[in-house]
């Protein structure tokens, strides 16, 4: 995947409840330049839409979200 | 601080006086008995956590724009305008308060302090100083209720899977988790996340009831962050996919605030009576268990346990008896905590202060008297229903060092299905 | 002192009675025509039945069991001074209209020496919890909440209850001379007796009358509209 964005920050939200994988990226996000991306990493089905409705909500943008087998795989780009 | 900013907070309190916060600020005579009531101000000896504190920031600038009295003499009651100091400790001190209501159940005129906070957070969000995180986590929840092309089919496969995992672990096709089913008997709304879905599933098969997931959580940060408008708008996603579906009764999976906001606050917020009945899980599976429907082990869990009244639950739903008699039906060894039921200590964790790491300092030396109270009682098992005492409950495990598995009342139902 | 107790125990008793009056009506005018919150805020457990509520909201008033259950040392004050208030309060009706079933049955010297044991217990319990709850407020958390009308409060009251105390323990007048000096002020035709002029009872009963006075005029306009306020709040819980 050579198109594959640089990743600024790798978050592991493995085993975190809703709304913690909402929680740390968006305390994360100010930790990446704007433009900058984060790689999150959950494995809560709840975040499916958190993390979307959350970076709808606050302005910022979900660039892929994806089920890889148990894990979902976030990728956020800080727009702001 | 400037001016304007000064009338907005002014406007809100203006706003929301209503006659019970008019006697609040009015009558309370700052016995401080209410000091040792609040298990913020007992873990900590902060006085900003001091119950009575709290109010009477609200009762300084009330006292100054209200009364007569506090315009003549100011100094008689520290009348004051909102300024820097005052915003700075009202953010701390109230969405420090994890609305417990503890304080309320001591106080001889029964002041609600957690009201008072509820009306200081709408001055501090109107005067731009509302917790970030809650404001966040509420318009994420209202935005996914607005678009629900967006969101409907991304919810429903991921329900899918869980339904598929849960036929796995049970090695029974029959199972179900069913999504929009018109004319289903219970709408059940659980929390984003597969763990109040299992169980909840499990159980309804098992007691052959008809039901259907709602597409939403009953979360409601909207709540916390002291937004009567957002609040509202998050309830009204699944209330109004329950009116859609024509269920009979909704069921509120083990958190403790949606429970209140559902059972208690809904009606008032809306202006309208709701066409079904509203019930906490545990009252279901207490039904069930009742009319014979669901057949439990008695004394499948062998362990020590004991039970922890979630206030929104119980001091301030009113569930008490029916959670304790599904534990005691399926536990060898319950051990209840004291004090307990209405007196119960709040574990720290209420308020949506799980979710606001800048206070998590507080939150574990909060816990301090839940530690000392499941210390007493030797269990090893702790079941709460609600989400938010969990988490803090099992953070306390860690901090306290403590033996101690939390755990869902579902869950132990379940391990008594099996 | 014939000027100082006319303008304390004639003027200021016309006064302090029809500003704690229309005070007390203005609070209760105001909070009646404040919307009540639409939002039930009722607390568990909560008794099914109207009736059952009304029970619970005067228990929980005039007993406050959850209070003395946390804090015993501090409610079994507030306990014993409301009684003790609330029976001084009853005793000075006798000011009004003598007691006469009372005092047929003890007699003249009986009623006085009962109304000097029972006004001396309840001046003494008032005077001490004021000066523990001016104790109270001087350390800890308790001073650091308490404002400048939590003080003036506990002083006035300390105020009337010595010269009240004084005028019990050491005053050499009369019930008598105290019930003609009242009736004349309720048939608005007020005067001061002799024999209260005559002795230094006067300045006691000049002082008592001063801080009642004050006291009565700042009680609507100060927390102890929680006398009225407290059941309403009470109610409220149970709602």
């Amino acid at each position: 995947m050579s198109d594959a964005p640089n990743v600024d920050l790798e978050l592991d939200l493995k085993g975190l409840l809703c709304p913690m994988p909402m929680v740390k990226v968006s305390q994360s996000i100010k930790d990446v330049p704007v433009g900058g991306i984060i790689r999150a990493v959950a494995t809560d089905a709840g975040a499916m839409a958190d993390i979307p409705a959350w970076a709808k909500s606050t302005g910022h943008e979900v660039v892929s979200a994806l089920k890889e087998g148990s894990e979902f795989v976030f990728l956020v780009k800080r727009v702001k | 601080m400037e001016k304007v900013t000064v009338d907005t907070m002014v406007g809100v309190l203006d706003k929301r006086m209503h006659r019970q916060l008019k006697q609040y600020l009015d009558i309370c005579a700052r016995c401080a008995i209410c000091k040792d009531a609040c298990h913020q101000y007992v873990g900590t000896g902060d006085f900003k956590y001091l119950p009575a504190r709290r109010a009477e920031l609200i009762r300084q600038v009330y006292k100054k724009y209200f009364t007569k009295t506090g315009q003549f003499v100011p100094a008689l009651y520290e009348a004051r305008d909102p300024d820097d100091n005052l915003l700075q400790e009202l953010y701390e001190s109230t969405y420090g308060c994890t609305g417990c209501r503890r304080c309320m159940y001591f106080c001889p005129f029964s002041i609600d302090t957690a009201w008072i906070a509820a009306v200081a957070k709408g001055m501090l969000i109107a005067a731009g100083h509302g917790n970030e995180m809650l404001g966040q986590l509420a318009d994420a929840a209202i935005f996914k209720g607005d678009s629900p092309e967006m969101f409907h089919d991304v919810l429903v496969e991921g329900f899918k899977g869980i339904e598929a995992e849960l036929r796995d672990e049970t090695g029974d096709d029959t199972i179900e988790v069913p999504v929009d089913v018109k004319g289903a008997e219970m709408l059940y709304v659980g929390l984003a996340g597969s763990h109040t879905i299992k169980p909840a599933a499990r159980i309804f098969h098992a007691a052959g009831q008809s039901w259907t997931l709602s597409l939403y959580e009953a979360a409601n940060y909207g709540l916390f962050f002291g937004d009567g408008e957002k609040a509202k708008k998050i309830a009204k996603r699944f209330i109004d996919e329950a009116v859609e579906l024509g269920v009979k009764e909704v069921v509120i999976t083990e958190c403790g605030h949606a429970y209140r906001v559902a059972k208690i606050f809904y009606e008032s917020w809306a202006g309208e009576k709701l066409p079904f009945k509203v019930s906490h899980i545990l009252d279901v599976i207490d039904r069930f268990m009742a009319e014979g429907r669901l057949e439990l082990k008695p004394g499948a869990i062998a362990e020590p346990i004991t039970y922890h009244d979630p206030c929104q639950v119980g001091r301030n739903g009113g569930l008490y008896e029916a959670p304790r008699r599904i534990v005691t039906a399926i536990a060898a060894d319950f051990r209840d905590l004291t004090p307990n039921r209405a007196e119960q200590w709040c574990c720290g964790g209420g308020g949506g202060l799980v979710a606001l790491t800048d206070m998590n300092d507080m939150r574990l030396k909060s816990g301090a008297k839940k530690v000392e109270q499941i210390r007493a009682t030797g269990a090893t098992v702790i079941a709460s229903p609600c989400e938010n005492c969990r988490l803090q409950m099992e953070d306390l495990v860690n901090e306290y060092d403590l033996d101690l598995k939390v755990m869902a009342v579902m869950d132990l139902v379940v391990e008594a299905m099996d | 002192m014939e000027l100082y107790l006319e303008i304390t125990s004639i003027w200021g008793v016309y006064l302090g009675i029809a500003v704690f009056i229309v005070g007390m009506a203005w609070r209760a005018y105001q909070w009646a025509t404040t919307p009540r919150s639409p939002v039930a805020l009722g607390m568990f457990p909560k008794p099914a039945t109207g009736a059952g509520r009304f029970t619970k909201m005067l228990k929980d008033t005039f007993i406050a069991p959850q209070s003395a259950k946390i804090e015993p040392v501090m409610w079994a004050f507030a306990f014993l001074f409301h009684i003790a208030a609330l029976a001084a309060f009853v005793g000075h009706l006798r000011l009004v209209q003598e007691f006469t079933p009372l005092k047929d049955m003890l007699g003249t010297q009986g009623m006085n020496e009962f109304a000097a044991w029972a006004g001396g217990i309840a001046g003494t319990i008032m005077m001490v919890a004021v000066i523990f709850w001016i104790l109270r407020r001087t350390f800890g958390p308790y001073k650091q909440l308490s404002v400048p009308e939590d003080y003036l409060l506990l002083f006035l009251l300390l105020g009337v209850i010595i010269m009240g105390n004084h005028m019990r323990f050491f005053g050499i007048v009369h019930s008598e001379t105290y019930m003609e000096w009242f009736r004349s002020l309720m048939v608005f035709k007020p005067e001061i007796p002799a024999e209260i002029l005559a002795t230094t009872t006067g300045w006691s009963l000049g002082t008592h009358m001063l801080f009642t006075t004050l006291f009565l005029i700042y009680f609507p306009f100060s927390k102890l509209t929680h006398a009225m306020g407290a059941f309403a709040a009470n109610m409220t819980r149970s709602e």
